[in-house]
């Protein structure tokens, strides 16, 4: 199992455990993470999962597609360096104990 | 394994007329359910049609063979997967995020929603289905597509329509030679609007789809502008009738409402309780099985968002409109690929705006004779009258 950290905007802190193979997005839909809708399921469609990955994780999620990139220009809040779109972040056990930041809202 | 049950009673004049008995029938004993009458495979209960929405190789919405191709005299990306659907959707997508829509065309859609309540007389009965719903969604939606210059008329007419060739299974030639006058009428405005788009761009999705890096071909823009049409005006209308007519038959949750400004709940739980697109149909690609049935290839599922919206694994007491539910996860805008790429105008228009507008406006609006309003349709469902009186 992978420990996930989500850090909502008012910095109430969820933490999970996950398995490998489910995205951000999964892990908090199914743990009810309340500040992640990902209504899409996954597709790439929705920008309803936006998050800000912490700064000491940034270089293990890796970059985001221009696919993604796309998407998330359309995003309900403040797009920064550290977005992404958590349903496009693959949980593996490089990335056990990763924090993510919520954004004020999704929709 | 066995194939699903066939079921010989249930009629289509049954499920427009009032599906939601039955529906909460088969949830309980029979949630996969060949029903003739359809010729589909009706699954009922959440799970299962979120597996099916969120699985598109297995259950493809890649089905020429249906009647929206003549009706839209194209193949749409509502009817294509993968690639060749993500790129004719981000054409279109990106006149509808959620950014643009908030930033960009807010005040817009404040002023006219201020423009069509403004005409409703105050102190009579109004039909607010025929005199508000339906025109402002039209009226927005012209906008959002870049297609202004079409009257409220031509954009309710035309998506009705589209909509009539679409669910044309009879293959009758009287609706599609409907279609075609629509889509003849539709085409001309298009090819009239392309030069003023592409010089002067608005952000209008017309605008954005021509003047892109990349465009896709002008077919599939006409596609995509006609998928929204007819996708776009009757859902908004629905869905605002329907959280009025709950609202207006819960007096309680009303004033609460009001008093936490939970707007956004009440449409939520409006789209919940009777949602406006209440199934869709998709092509099974492999054999595979489902809630312990085979289904087999060739075969065509219709998923039930109107009974998964209310399935009690889900939700307690479904069949009430209650604003103030803990967990709404409903399936009204769909989920996977397909994902109503209109969901954030719809939330913005309906919810934020014209709600809070109209209540705002008419502090006492009333439905004196609830009983008096007829709810109608399968495929597609709200009220067809809203008389409320305006005060």
């Amino acid at each position: 199992m992978i420990k996930v950290t989500y850090v909502a905007h008012d910095g109430t802190e969820t933490v999970i455990e996950a398995e490998e193979g489910t995205s951000v997005m999964q892990a908090a839909v199914s743990n009810d993470v309340d500040g992640i809708v990902g209504e899409c399921g996954g597709s790439m469609m929705c920008a309803t999962c936006h998050c800000y990955v912490d700064e000491a994780w940034e270089a293990r999620t890796g970059q985001r597609s221009d696919d993604e990139d796309e998407m998330l220009e359309g995003a309900a809040s403040e797009v920064t360096e550290r977005s992404r779109l958590s349903c496009q972040i693959k949980l593996d056990p490089s990335l056990d104990g990763l924090v993510v930041h919520l954004p004020e809202e999704q929709l | 394994m066995a194939l699903a049950p066939l079921d010989g009673a249930i009629t289509l004049d049954q499920l427009s007329s009032d599906p939601y008995p039955i529906y909460r029938r088969l949830r309980a004993e029979s949630p996969v359910l060949r029903v003739a009458s359809t010729g589909r495979t009706l699954l009922t209960k959440a799970a299962l049609t979120k597996a099916v929405k969120d699985n598109p190789e297995l259950f493809s919405s890649d089905d020429p063979q249906t009647p929206m191709k003549p009706a839209f005299r194209a193949h749409t990306l509502m009817r294509k997967d993968g690639k060749a659907h993500f790129v004719e959707r981000k054409a279109i997508s990106k006149a509808l995020t959620p950014k643009r829509i908030k930033a960009d065309w807010g005040p817009l859609y404040e002023q006219l929603a201020e423009d069509y309540i403004a005409r409703l007389p105050r102190g009579e009965t109004v039909d607010l289905f025929t005199d508000l719903c339906g025109p402002l969604a039209a009226r927005i939606l012209a906008h959002i597509l870049g297609i202004p210059e079409a009257s409220d008329e031509q954009m309710m007419r035309w998506s009705q329509l589209l909509i009539d060739g679409a669910g044309n299974f009879g293959w009758k030639p009287e609706p599609f030679a409907a279609s075609d006058a629509a889509n003849d009428e539709m085409d001309a405005l298009f090819a009239e609007l392309e030069p003023i788009r592409r010089v002067e761009p608005d952000g209008s999705a017309y605008s954005l789809m021509l003047t892109a890096d990349d465009p896709i071909p002008m077919s599939q823009i006409h596609a995509n502008i006609k998928i929204a049409i007819g996708g776009g005006i009757n859902e908004p209308r629905d869905a605002l009738a329907t959280i009025l007519y709950g609202l207006l038959t819960n007096p309680d949750q009303l004033a609460e409402v009001r008093a936490q400004e939970a707007w956004d709940k009440a449409f939520e739980e409006g789209i919940r309780w009777v949602a406006p697109i209440q199934a869709s149909s998709r092509l099974v690609t492999e054999d595979t099985e489902l809630g312990g049935f085979d289904i087999p290839k060739g075969d065509t599922v219709m998923t039930i968002q109107a009974s998964a919206n209310r399935d009690e694994e889900l939700f307690e007491d479904g069949e009430s409109f209650f604003v103030f539910r803990d967990k709404n996860p409903h399936q009204a805008f769909g989920n996977g690929p397909h994902h109503c790429a209109g969901a954030h105008v719809a939330r913005r228009t309906v919810g934020k705006i014209i709600l809070p507008m109209l209540f705002d406006r008419f502090p006492n609006m009333s439905l004196p004779n609830p009983e008096d309003v007829v709810w109608k349709g399968f495929g597609f469902r709200g009220p067809i009258n809203l008389p409320v009186v305006l005060n």
